[in-house]
């Protein structure tokens, strides 16, 4: 056969070139077609953190991942993907994956994280521990569906089945079942290079003179977790952002009216990078002390007010680096405080919480720090009564974490407050339990709008850039209540960076179904004993029916 | 012993599979799908009569079929507008219908090639399945099961492409009993039901599948029982037919 199909070729050859290339033009091309890509499964999934800080690397290094799928309870788990669901997530188990040098960690989340409270409070401490040791393995995580789920339980019979069964069990469970080889589809992160982080700041210019005293209120707007893709800070520092905001509404409106119209400078800073050491924060102030003649910062400062996670809890705590002195403006807050939540709001457990400035160690704790190195007068107000507290960087604090109403009772304990202190009303007479702000202006329902909006995307501050419709939307909202606002960018130093952040953060994964080598083979050798058969088969036919023939 | 195999087998099944694995897995799909072909027309003894490039040209005779079926059923039957997921019985029937012009192909092959019966039939189908394996199989397969992800339909496109040069090698002896002048009257009829199923088992095995919910594996069987029940039933007529002349 082989001769005369030679010989067609040859006749091809010699007739017509033009209809070789026909043929076989197409034939190559097909040949040489890359691969198409049709995967079981295509989901995606993010990455662990990965950034630098102060020149130490937190977080996983690795993006890219080309393995096969196993779970933990498999014996060998080396180069391997390691696939745990929540639920039976524990930091021992990590470790083992780690320990055996897996090739990387899928973790899949249930897709209503506010189902199972327990899991959720033990993964939330076990975040900054992850975070902590640096990981060669990319890390993702995966939120779950149907598909991912049947993945998971296939790869689990498959992986627990292994080693405890006969040969022929094994031979007849590597027919059957299906392996599953995870490939990522992105390249290997990188830093990325010139990343400004944004920070906003609007003011409201008292009435009556030179040389007003200043009050600075501050909140940071960016979120962390162990996952920046699905890091939403609703409670830290979502509500400290709307309360800001809230603050702002209210005392534009105060000003307006020049009766009402006080002897204070307000100073609104949003500031970005916060959960990165405050780096809006630190640069805002350098730049606005060090590098101008004049500012409203260098003047005269009565204190600054930051605001950080507001949105839930029964108590407030008042973090202060050094105890105001009598006779500070300072002092005067910290008084009025006291005043409005004994009398207007009982349920609220006000106490002033002591913390002096370490600066040995690696990260500050609250954003008043910042200030107080630079001898300004600060604290911050939170309901949370450590600054190690797990809720504050956490993948878990989602919208449900804040709860309105203590966030809007929050929010007119301070307007009150600081009402008290810009119109001095204590010193004028004024009772313990006079409202100032009424029902009507206080709007819970735009409160909860700029909640929810905050929360609907995660605001991490790598995925913030400055044309991030964050920042756009809270330029645009403070444009409505203040006066010259203004961005503020911060980019790292070139030579020793402060920050370095990374990309590659949300992949697609694929998961194929794959079959081990031995499929193959056994495969190969039932279609050889079938052809075998089809031979003898034929050969029988073909006998019998020319023997038949005359 | 065992627990020497048990290790080995492990062993083998915990190991990856590779990326030149799956050629391996391609050349397992091409050489079940086609052996069947080479075994079939060496043992047919058609090499003897230098029949390849007759093969060929009944290929090429494939080739122009499926062109003419292409155009005409894109010019008379334009998409139907019926509701989706309802299955268009009558539509799909008379597109089934259009497969009457292989009955023509076949015979237009057959009757160019002078020889025996028998020849004539096993050129025409070798050629006619050779070119339906290389047109619709080849491709896929090669785009398909080089691919990291495995799927089963490969290797039933294999058994598929068996199974369908039973079929054309019936079809071709049913198409080649109908024209003989010297048919007895009482083969008609059968031969006649013969040529029917062979044009409309495509149409029948969906009908199957959609009605019965059939799975891939199943109606491959079912597929192939009734190739098999076709190509016994004209084997016999054949044989009946050339021992009787």
């Amino acid at each position: 056969m082989f001769e005369e199909a030679s010989e067609v070729f040859d006749n091809m050859f010699k007739s017509s070139f033009p209809l070789t290339f026909i043929v076989f033009i197409p034939a190559v091309l097909i040949l040489v077609s890359p691969l198409p890509a049709e995967a079981a499964h295509e989901f995606t999934v993010y990455r662990m953190q990965q950034y630098d800080l102060q020149g130490q690397p937190y977080g996983t290094r690795n993006a890219i991942l080309n393995t096969e799928a196993r779970t933990v309870e498999a014996e060998v788990l080396s180069r391997r993907c390691v696939i745990m669901r929540l639920v039976d997530f524990s930091y021992e188990r990590y470790q083992k994956a780690l320990r055996q040098s897996a090739g990387a960690v899928v973790i899949i989340l249930p897709k209503n994280m506010s189902t199972m409270p327990q899991d959720i409070v033990q993964f939330m401490e076990l975040e900054p521990e992850m975070l902590a040791t640096e990981t060669i393995v990319p890390v993702y995580f995966a939120l779950e569906d149907d598909e991912l789920l049947s993945i998971y339980t296939q790869t689990l019979t498959s992986s627990s089945s292994q080693g405890s069964s006969s040969a022929a069990e094994v031979l007849i469970h590597t027919a059957t079942a299906n392996g599953f080889q995870m490939v990522t589809s992105g390249a290997q992160s990188k830093a990325v290079s010139d990343w400004a982080i944004t920070s906003l700041e609007g003011r409201l210019a008292g009435t009556g003179g030179e040389d007003l005293p200043t009050i600075v209120l501050v909140a940071h707007y960016d979120s962390f977790g162990v996952a920046p893709w699905l890091s939403y800070g609703a409670d830290s520092n979502g509500s400290g952002v709307s309360m800001l905001l809230e603050l702002a509404r209210l005392f534009s409106r105060l000003y307006t009216y020049k009766r009402t119209h006080a002897g204070y400078n307000l100073l609104f800073f949003v500031s970005g990078g916060g959960k990165f050491n405050y780096q809006g924060t630190k640069r805002w102030l350098e730049d606005n002390l060090d590098h101008t003649d004049s500012s409203l910062l260098q003047d005269n400062v009565a204190f600054v007010l930051c605001l950080d996670t507001l949105g839930n809890g029964d108590s407030l705590h008042l973090h202060v680096s050094k105890p105001p002195k009598e006779g500070t403006a300072q002092y005067a807050l910290l008084k009025e405080l006291e005043t409005v939540a004994s009398n207007q709001y009982p349920e609220v457990k006000f106490s002033m919480v002591h913390k002096k400035i370490n600066l040995a160690d690696d990260t500050l704790a609250w954003e008043h720090e910042r200030f107080g190195i630079r001898r300004l007068p600060a604290f911050t107000l939170s309901h949370l009564n450590s600054h190690r507290e797990v809720q504050r960087s956490s993948i878990m604090d989602v919208r449900p974490h804040v709860d309105l109403r203590k966030l809007s009772r929050n929010t007119k304990l301070i307007a009150e407050s600081l009402a008290r202190v810009i119109y001095n009303l204590t010193e004028k007479g004024a009772p313990g339990d006079l409202q100032i702000f009424t029902e009507q202006m206080m709007q819970e329902e735009q409160l909860s709008s700029v909640v929810d909006w905050l929360t609907a995307q995660p605001r991490a501050a790598q995925l913030v850039d400055k044309d991030s419709s964050v920042v756009s939307t809270l330029e645009y909202h403070l444009g409505r209540y203040l006066k010259d606002v203004r961005r503020h960018y911060v980019k790292a130093d070139k030579r020793d960076p402060e920050f370095v952040f990374y990309d590659q953060l949300k992949q697609t994964m694929n998961a194929y179904r794959v079959k081990p080598a031995i499929f193959d083979l056994l495969l190969a050798f039932c279609i050889a004993a079938y052809l075998g058969v089809i031979y003898l088969s034929i050969q029988k036919v073909v006998e019998r029916l020319y023997a038949k023939s005359p | 012993m065992s627990s020497f195999i048990h290790r080995l087998v492990g062993g083998f099944a915990s190991v990856g599979l590779p990326g030149n694995m799956t050629l391996f897995h391609f050349g397992n799909c091409f050489a079940l799908a086609y052996f069947p072909y080479f075994i079939t027309y060496k043992c047919s003894g058609l090499s003897e009569y230098n029949a390849f490039w007759r093969c060929v040209q009944a290929g090429a005779t494939y080739l122009f079929v499926q062109l003419c079926k292409m155009l005409f059923l894109a010019t008379f039957f334009p998409t139907w507008e019926g509701g989706a997921g309802v299955y268009d019985f009558v539509g799909e029937f008379m597109k089934a219908t259009v497969d009457l012009a292989d009955l023509l192909g076949l015979h237009l092959v057959m009757s160019r090639n002078a020889g025996k019966g028998e020849y004539k039939i096993m050129v025409a189908a070798m050629g006619w399945a050779t070119a339906e394996l290389v047109m619709s199989r080849c491709i896929p397969l090669w785009v398909g099961a080089r691919g990291i992800e495995f799927d089963w339909k490969y290797i039933q496109m294999s058994f598929d492409s068996n199974i369908s040069l039973v079929h054309y090698i019936a079809m071709a002896a049913v198409v080649w009993m109908f024209t003989r002048y010297d048919l007895p009257k009482s083969f008609r009829l059968p031969v006649t039901v013969l040529l029917g199923l062979c044009v409309y088992k495509a149409f029948l095995m969906e009908l199957f599948v959609h009605v019965f919910l059939l799975g891939s594996w199943t109606a491959l069987l079912v597929k192939a029982v009734l190739t098999g029940s076709i190509s016994l039933c004209s084997l016999f007529l054949f044989v009946t037919l050339v021992h009787s002349n």
